[in-house]
């Protein structure tokens, strides 16, 4: 199982918004393909899956706020 | 719900990097600021993981206020346009730490930029100086591009940095004439070509490079202009990219210019002259600098560094 966490986006940036998941809990995902959408003030992020699997949780939903380091999905 | 405002070209690539903690610890470690944070920027993470950094240099206050800038220019008034702080001192101990940052993360290629500091008589120059030679002792191979403000258009400035032979000198034209009073005041369109022209006077090998933003409210026939004026103030490498707004202080973004456009813009840059052109929405002024170099000193004809260019562009845009 893989921990996805937010990576370091901007210095003194701590949040960003979840504004889509590109897949569903259940759905298979490749390494490299975009997994989540997320939105601070200045930009907006696509992250991509860190390894090949079957998304097995997510920890946020659209439109809640997640932090930097904070654990937002896992991956089997 | 997928935010309809934001265009798919708009939308950056993260990238997974577990060394971007040691990256920060370094940086830290050697007490230097880098325009990367100071900035916002939206490429820190892809640049800090391909150990890419842009040192801040002369403090951490501006003495201009730039209406698309996000550094402070008061310890006190954060981001509030118009007011300047005077009187920070300049670190004398800084161009140690720079180079101590260098090479502890052996960095092949920095950028080495500062805020702009008119309450100096020198405007920093001795400084960008003594960054550069200090960085040299440490590592003999670093390749050093320096982005200097425009020294209020000082000669004896301009000159110590020319004679400090940097790799690329850098300067960045911003925007067009007609948004100067809006976007940079105290700064002047003339003044700032003018720089890019005397550097180039003073040495003729000098690799110049300059930057334009877009969706400051200029129109495309202002931003062809701007290109044609600094390819005739003798400027080889040329970078445009999208403005976004840091702080809600800052000045709008007029527009949200579509690949489109930013590909016309490569086209016409290299039938200007340009050695290097690259332009996209995420194009910074600093991002991919050492390809850019790199590309510039291995092409001699015109046609491969077109060819090339354009491939690093359409690169650049595929994975938005």
């Amino acid at each position: 199982m893989t921990d996805v966490k937010l990576p370091f986006l901007a210095q003194g940036v701590e949040k960003a918004t979840i504004t889509y998941w590109h897949r569903d809990v259940g759905d298979s995902i490749k390494e490299g393909e975009d997994l989540v959408e997320l939105a601070t003030d200045k930009a907006t992020f696509n992250l991509p899956s860190p390894v090949s699997g079957i998304l097995k949780e997510v920890k946020a939903s659209d439109g809640e706020e997640v932090r930097v380091g904070q654990i937002i999905a896992k991956i089997e | 719900m997928q935010d309809a405002a934001v265009p798919p070209w708009l939308k950056k690539r993260l990238v997974y990097d577990e060394s971007m903690n040691t990256m920060k610890e370094a940086l830290s470690a050697s007490g230097v600021a880098t325009v990367c944070e100071e900035s916002l920027c939206p490429n820190l993470n892809e640049c800090f993981s391909k150990k890419e950094i842009t040192f801040l240099i002369l403090g951490e206050f501006c003495t201009r206020s730039c209406g698309f800038c996000s550094v402070s220019n008061s310890p006190n008034l954060k981001h509030t346009p118009g007011v300047c702080f005077k009187g920070n001192m300049v670190d004398p101990d800084e161009p140690r730490k720079v180079a101590d940052a260098v090479d502890r993360l052996s960095l092949k290629y920095v950028v080495i930029t500062s805020v702009t500091r008119d309450d100096l008589d020198d405007g920093g120059a001795g400084q960008f100086v003594k960054v550069i030679e200090s960085v040299r002792l440490v590592s003999k191979h670093v390749k050093i591009e320096v982005l200097v403000p425009d020294f209020k258009g000082t000669k004896s400035s301009i000159k110590k940095i020319a004679k400090a032979s940097a790799d690329v000198f850098g300067h960045n034209i911003e925007t067009v004439r007609r948004l100067y009073p809006i976007a940079r005041r105290g700064a002047d369109y003339d003044r700032s070509l003018s720089v890019l022209r005397l550097v180039k006077e003073l040495r003729q090998d000098q690799i110049t490079k300059s930057s334009i933003m877009v969706g400051l409210g200029e129109e495309e026939q202002e931003v062809i202009q701007t290109m044609q004026n600094v390819r005739s103030a003798g400027c080889d490498i040329l970078t445009i990219g999208q403005y976004l707004r840091p702080h809600k202080e800052n000045l709008p973004v007029s527009r949200l210019v579509r690949p489109e456009e930013f590909e016309r813009y490569v086209g016409i840059g290299y039938d200007f002259g340009f050695k290097h052109v690259s332009s996209g929405p995420f194009v910074r002024s600093s991002y991919f600098a050492q390809n850019i170099y790199e590309s510039v000193m291995s092409l001699a004809s015109t046609h491969k560094q077109r060819t090339l260019g354009t491939i690093f562009f359409i690169e650049k845009i595929g994975g938005y």
